[in-house]
């Protein structure tokens, strides 16, 4: 290692040289901050920017002001998907956070070895890390009509099988149960790190007062997992605006437009239609609105902010 | 709790389990029994759930007949850039957060940043990208994919690799400062091998997420001469007359890269996916 030779300093000296030290190390964090960040920050940016130009301007007709806004406003369809976005979620959601939750606490409760918790913890991970557009295969295979497992199983194979991915309320539910395989796990994982940080000497605390398991769970532990309740609650609300690749391969949106989510939605209206202007207007206002409830999560959520 | 009734917990607790187990795990079973049919089996009346027999025919057939090797290569390509791109990028904007005297102010900035973007639906992002894109001539061109990828991974690098910076204790560095190192001989020298592990750990999570994504490449890409895997693995789904064994073939190679990857990373997946809020010690 390279070692400067000794200067002999005055104290004064030494003051200042440490003061301009602390200025040109913060020079530094800008000098080195501003050409990386400032470029990914731009490249990252102007996709929105773009889509509101998109959005006012036509090609034949230059600036056209607000007219795809109000046609991307004024389409029932949009209200169509939206509604149908929320009943997936609230099929979905409840599910997982409470079905996450539940194994979480019986695994915690119940199993004392660490063997088997690591093995919970690895098996818990593998519906997580599959691609979604695998996940859709694996549910193809499970859904579909005479080659489907389920419907083998519940030995229903003739013509009268029930058609998981084209009747529109067995579609919905089959959508949201494939969420559920996917996700219920990532909430047990969540939670069960959680159960973790819950401090020994409490519980053992609650224990000795005679406490009931709901009573422990309710009061020692539940305040422990509740910022990250919020957290897993935060993130699967965004996954769920982004839910795509595993419904476009199971229905398409269909039948009719009973699956068909926001962002398959919006993808129809951009690259069925092509009908860029109105998809521009849409995914503004998406952006808009995730950013803005971003906005509002992000203080909420357990992480520390710089 | 009597001593019975607590061994009777202790079975139904198991029982359980298992049935949760199972109901997970079956249908991938059927999965993978499906990707070891013959043609032949998969006219039997009734599927049978484990194949009369085995064959690794539909898997040639994947790769090889329909040209997916292709399709393969392409997703390792993108994937293995846009992580490289990623990382690097990530520890340029890291570095002075976290090693530097930055204000809480920039920082908390550039790391609420970069999480806001993980709450931008993709298709809305991909709409005006497809716009640029067609117009630069980059589409259905492989750069244009990882250009994509490096930005949109970048707040999970950024937030993972600040993660583990921010364990490592600056003290050695600042004593090599103070003998006179310069700045980069210390990045060079002491944080850079230091930070080994958490390097490895982004890497692979980025590249695992890189070979998942979808919408980006079915949007941005339209022949095999770009398309990445799974977009190949979406026409198999999606065809008229749907092939299982080749269908179910093509999904087990599409999970076979990010498990296992996953499985080394197995201790920082979960970092991963919660931006740091999950922490395995």
């Amino acid at each position: 290692m390279s070692v400067a030779p000794a200067q002999p300093i005055r104290i004064g000296g030494r003051i200042r040289t440490a003061w301009n030290a602390r200025s040109r190390q913060e020079r530094l964090v800008y000098q080195l901050l501003l050409p990386v960040f400032g470029t990914v920050f731009v490249l990252a940016t102007i996709p929105f920017i773009l889509a509101v130009i998109q959005a006012v301007t036509s090609d034949s007709r230059g600036f056209i002001g607000l007219e795809n806004f109000g046609r991307a406003l004024g389409n029932p369809l949009l209200y169509e998907s939206i509604k149908q976005t929320a009943i997936y979620a609230a099929i979905a959601l409840p599910v997982e956070i409470l079905g996450g939750l539940g194994i979480a606490l019986l695994v915690h409760r119940s199993v004392r070895s660490n063997v088997i918790r690591a093995a919970i913890y690895i098996a818990a991970m593998i519906p997580i890390v599959i691609p979604q557009i695998a996940v859709g295969v694996v549910f193809r295979l499970v859904f579909a009509p005479d080659y489907g497992i389920l419907n083998v199983l519940l030995g229903q194979t003739g013509p009268s099988q029930p058609l998981w991915l084209s009747s529109p309320y067995l579609a919905m539910i089959a959508t949201a149960t494939v969420d559920i395989w996917q996700w219920t796990p990532f909430v047990y994982l969540v939670v069960f790190a959680g159960f973790q940080t819950v401090p020994s000497e409490s519980v053992e605390a609650a224990q000795v007062d005679g406490a009931t398991t709901w009573t422990q769970f309710r009061h020692i532990e539940l305040p422990y997992l509740r910022p990250l309740l919020l957290l897993v609650l935060f993130f699967r609300i965004a996954d769920v605006v982004r839910v795509f690749d595993h419904v476009y391969v199971l229905t398409g949106g269909g039948p009719g437009t009973t699956t068909q989510f926001l962002s398959l939605y919006i993808y129809r209206i951009g690259f069925k239609f092509s009908d860029l202007g109105q998809a521009s207007a849409l995914a503004v206002v998406v952006m808009v609105v995730m950013i803005a409830f971003y906005t509002i999560v992000s203080r909420f959520l357990p992480a520390d902010r710089g | 709790m009597t001593h019975r009734s607590r061994r009777l917990t202790k079975v139904a607790t198991a029982v359980l389990l298992a049935a949760i187990a199972f109901v997970f795990a079956f249908p991938l079973f059927y999965l993978i029994a499906t990707s070891l049919k013959t043609k032949a089996d998969l006219f039997a009346p009734v599927p049978s759930l484990f194949p009369p027999a085995p064959t690794i025919d539909p898997y040639t057939s994947v790769l090889f007949a329909r040209g997916f090797g292709g399709l393969l290569v392409n997703s390792i390509i993108v994937g293995l850039s846009s992580t490289f791109l990623a990382i690097c990028i990530a520890f340029a904007i890291c570095y002075p957060i976290t090693r530097l005297p930055a204000s809480p102010r920039v920082r908390a900035f550039v790391l609420n940043w970069a999480l806001s973007l993980r709450f931008l639906p993709p298709v809305a992002v991909v709409i005006p990208y497809f716009a640029v894109i067609r117009a630069i001539g980059l589409y259905n061109q492989l750069p244009a994919l990882i250009l994509v990828y490096t930005i949109f991974n970048l707040p999970l690098a950024i937030w993972m690799l600040r993660g583990f910076l921010d364990e490592i204790p600056i003290e050695i560095e600042e004593a090599a400062l103070v003998d006179g190192a310069s700045r980069w001989y210390a990045f060079r020298t002491i944080l850079l091998p230091l930070s080994r592990t958490a390097i490895l750990a982004v890497v692979i999570i980025v590249f695992a997420f890189d070979w998942a994504e979808f919408l980006f490449a079915f949007i941005l890409t339209a022949t095999p001469q770009a398309m990445t895997f799974p977009v190949g693995v979406q026409g198999l789904v999606t065809q008229f007359e749907i092939i299982w064994n080749d269908m179910a073939a093509g999904g087990v190679i599409a999970i076979l890269i990010p498990l296992s990857l996953m499985l080394i990373a197995r201790r920082h997946v979960m970092t991963g996916l919660t931006f740091g809020v999950i922490r395995e010690k």
